[in-house]
């Protein structure tokens, strides 16, 4: 269980965030600049907040209260940054050892032949620093960290410096880890497809204050943190099933509580929870049920609402069964169709346009 | 001097102090001096082998080589043949200034050899870098006894004078003045005005003596 | 080639800057430390104070020396009663040397430690090591080649140190009689430009050779130098 309830203020800068969280990871969202670094530097210790408690499995990290603050290296956070802050004098062998010699074997509980098989680090162990690509340095960052087996990851932005074929190839480890390892982890990031696919429990962070938390899904969909969750990230995020995979056409199909989506293959077993993200301009709605389209995913939903009526463009609210859905269309459109609160309609969703980037396995 | 000169009405004379060897060489190099006064007739010597002089030099002044103590010491000592200055000094270092280089240090170290007391204070010297570094370290009470000119010793308040060196001991401490290639008529009249009755009053005050 | 004067003069020189070095170095590391990486009340008089010996005359800082360290000096009769003494002894040639040479180590180490990031000694506690073990494990052999500059500048310094040391502890041949005060004697001696010429040549092969150890210093340390 992680508790965090502090107050910081460094000059112009305040800070009052709020949040616990039982879940395998939890994620911290926000814009730049929101204050999501601070409350991941002050849990690692390297931050002397000026009020609050931090706990950690019920080990308190900080109590201003009680005068408690434990030394970064008391604590057992460990710490992976958007640079991965490697030790440009050690090789990757050196780097991997540094944290795992300073832990006492009592307290050593992470295999280390497992963290460098999960990770690949093997081929890497003579390297040094300078001659990694971005995507090893950051394997090698979190090997590093993992074998000083810590209690609690923080992981800060560690996609944010990589390209996105490395950002999708990291974030797969991640997911590894998190389902492999049994160790809490924080998750920073202001990008959205990266909270969706690994998180379940999200901390919504803005302009130094955690405005909310609670499950990733409801979250991201709820219509009065839109502002802060991002117009151009607008989508909605659907808890749901694998119900059958189509080998033949290497297709998946997702249950979840309203309908089914058809998905191209998802590596997961029937029966498995997985989280699909729809891109709000994926979606596009038809009066009637089309009969010969090549749309995959033809959904029964009702019109909840309709924003942004003063540009060209508005983001129309829905719900197929109890599941919240938004379709970006154009104005014109939500006019020709006479579109309303109440109206039923059909949402339209290319199965490709729910790659792989889009669905998570929670 | 130059005070005495300048009350007398005319224009202030420059001058340039330094180490007898450095002005020597920065005359030889063409700096724009006019009159070199030292106290090492061997550099005036120097000078004139390279042709720079434009009148045989003249000895001015004299000076005495005396032994001093910080001002609050004790010690007594007599300077005579064979005296047993070594043993005065306490384990304490005897302050000169260096005797390869400085004409002071030469100085202390003929009077020293005729005396018969070198050999014994050769490892308990301090050789100083000039005359002047040699007189402050007894006046901080750094060392206990030094060698010194009497117009040095004059000059410092913190030191005494425990004895002179007799005149015999050492070679004539004579200050030379030359007046050098191209010296002008002002340089000429401060020579002869350096020499005369009136001007020795002021010299005597400070503890020269006339060869 | 060398007489046995001449020699003495060398090894005695060696001896001062090296002695110089091995003082200065560690303190100089610890004070580098300090203004790179805290912040104090009073660090501008320290910077100040670390940087004195670069512009006070030479001679001051020697009579400055003279003053405190002396054997009549502020501290000179007490350190001399637990066995320190400076006056007229090659300590106090070292003493001068370490002194003036002082700002030029400080200078050149702490420009390296301020271009390590800051991060990477978070990034080294985080992973459980205590400051001490950062400084010693992180800071240090990622500052390693400005402590090589610093200890060469250093070095050179000492070789070359005149004002402060002959008015501190006189030039003493043997004691205190480094080379450039042997070297600055015979050019005071007419004709002996010979002698001092000779000399000045060892110190310019002494520089040069401390300066081809230095790089060779630099590059056997891997890591950082190599990366650079």
């Amino acid at each position: 269980m992680l508790e965090v309830d502090i107050r910081v203020r460094r000059g112009a800068f305040r800070l009052e965030g709020a949040f616990r969280s039982d879940a395998p990871i939890v994620a911290l969202f926000g814009r730049s600049g929101s204050g999501k670094s601070t409350i991941v530097e002050a849990i690692a210790g390297l931050l002397r907040p000026d009020a609050g408690h931090i706990r950690v499995g019920g080990r308190t990290l900080f109590d201003a209260g009680r005068d408690i603050d434990l030394t970064p290296e008391a604590r057992r956070v460990g710490c992976v940054f958007q640079d991965a802050l490697l030790f440009p004098h050690l090789s990757v062998r050196g780097n991997l050892a540094y944290g795992e010699r300073l832990t006492p074997a009592a307290e050593r509980f992470v295999d280390r032949e497992r963290v460098l098989s999960l990770l690949g680090l093997a081929p890497l162990l003579e390297r040094r620093p300078a001659t990694l690509s971005g995507g090893e340095k950051q394997r090698v960052a979190l090997g590093r960290t993992l074998l000083a087996s810590p209690r609690l990851l923080l992981l800060d932005e560690p996609l944010a410096a990589l390209d996105a074929p490395r950002k999708a190839e990291i974030l797969g480890y991640i997911e590894l880890l998190r389902d492999n390892l049994r160790l809490p982890m924080v998750y920073v990031s202001h990008a959205v497809e990266e909270v969706t696919r690994l998180a379940d429990r999200l901390v919504l962070v803005s302009d130094g204050r955690t405005l909310a938390e609670g499950d990733v899904a409801e979250i991201l969909s709820r219509a009065d943190l839109k502002p802060h969750t991002g117009r151009f990230e607008a989508g909605a995020v659907i808890d749901a099933r694998v119900a059958r995979h189509d080998e033949k056409y290497g297709l998946t199909t997702l249950a979840f509580d309203g309908g089914e989506l058809v998905v191209p293959n998802v590596d997961a077993l029937p029966g498995e929870p997985v989280r699909a993200r729809i891109r709000s301009r994926d979606v596009a709605l038809a009066l009637e049920r089309p009969r010969a389209a090549s749309f995959q995913n033809v959904l029964e939903a009702t019109v909840e609402g309709i924003g942004g009526e003063f540009g060209a463009i508005v983001e129309v609210a829905l719900r197929v069964g109890p599941t919240p859905l938004a379709a970006r269309i154009t104005r014109e459109s939500a006019e020709r169709l006479e579109l309303a609160a109440g109206k039923r309609v059909f949402a339209l969703v290319k199965a490709i346009a729910i790659d792989r980037r889009s669905v998570g396995y929670a | 001097m130059a005070g005495a000169w300048r009350a007398a009405g005319h224009e202030a004379p420059r001058i340039a102090y330094g180490a007898s060897s450095a002005l020597a060489r920065q005359a030889d190099a063409g700096a724009p001096a006019q009159l070199f006064l030292s106290a090492d007739l061997d550099w005036i010597d120097w000078l004139a082998r390279r042709r720079h002089l434009a009148a045989p030099p003249v000895r001015l002044l004299a000076n005495d080589l005396v032994l001093i103590a910080p001002a609050a010491s004790r010690v007594e000592v007599r300077i005579a043949p064979g005296f047993d200055l070594a043993r005065a000094l306490a384990g304490g270092r005897l302050a000169v200034a260096d005797p390869r280089a400085v004409p002071a240090g030469r100085y202390a170290r003929a009077a020293l050899e005729s005396l018969g007391a070198w050999k014994g204070v050769q490892p308990r010297l301090a050789p100083a870098g000039d005359v002047r570094a040699a007189l402050a370290l007894v006046a901080r009470g750094e060392a206990p006894l030094g060698i010194v000119y009497r117009t040095d010793a004059l000059a410092e308040p913190r030191v005494k004078v425990v004895a002179t060196f007799p005149e015999a001991s050492h070679p004539p401490i004579v200050y030379g003045m030359a007046l050098l290639d191209g010296a002008g008529p002002e340089a000429r009249a401060f020579a002869e005005y350096a020499a005369s009755p009136p001007a020795r009053t002021v010299w005597a005050r400070h503890g020269f003596r006339f060869p | 080639m060398l007489s046995g004067e001449e020699l003495g003069i060398v090894v005695l020189s060696l001896e001062v800057a090296l002695a110089s070095v091995a003082a200065s170095l560690p303190v100089a590391i610890a004070v580098a430390w300090l203004l790179a990486r805290r912040d104090f009340p009073g660090k501008t008089a320290l910077d100040a104070l670390v940087h004195l010996p670069l512009v006070l005359p030479p001679v001051v800082v020697g009579y400055l020396l003279l003053v405190v360290l002396g054997g009549n000096g502020v501290l000179g009769p007490a350190l001399a009663s637990v066995g320190v003494v400076f006056a007229f002894r090659w300590t106090g040639a070292a003493l001068a040397a370490a002194v003036m040479s002082f700002p030029l180590v400080v200078r050149a180490v702490r420009l390296s430690m301020e271009a390590i990031d800051p991060r990477i000694e978070a990034a080294g506690r985080t992973l459980g090591a205590r400051p001490w073990r950062v400084f010693a494990t992180l800071t240090l052999p990622l500052a390693w080649p400005g402590i090589v500059t610093g200890a060469l500048l250093g070095f050179a310094r000492s070789l070359g140190e005149f004002g402060a040391t002959i008015t501190f502890v006189a030039s003493i041949p043997g004691e205190t009689e480094t080379l450039p005060l042997a070297i600055y004697a015979y050019t005071q001696v007419p004709g002996a430009e010979g002698h001092a010429l000779r000399l000045s040549i060892l110190s310019v092969i002494l520089s040069l050779a401390a300066l081809a150890v230095s790089e060779w210093l630099v590059r056997r340390r891997p890591g950082a130098a190599r990366d650079a």
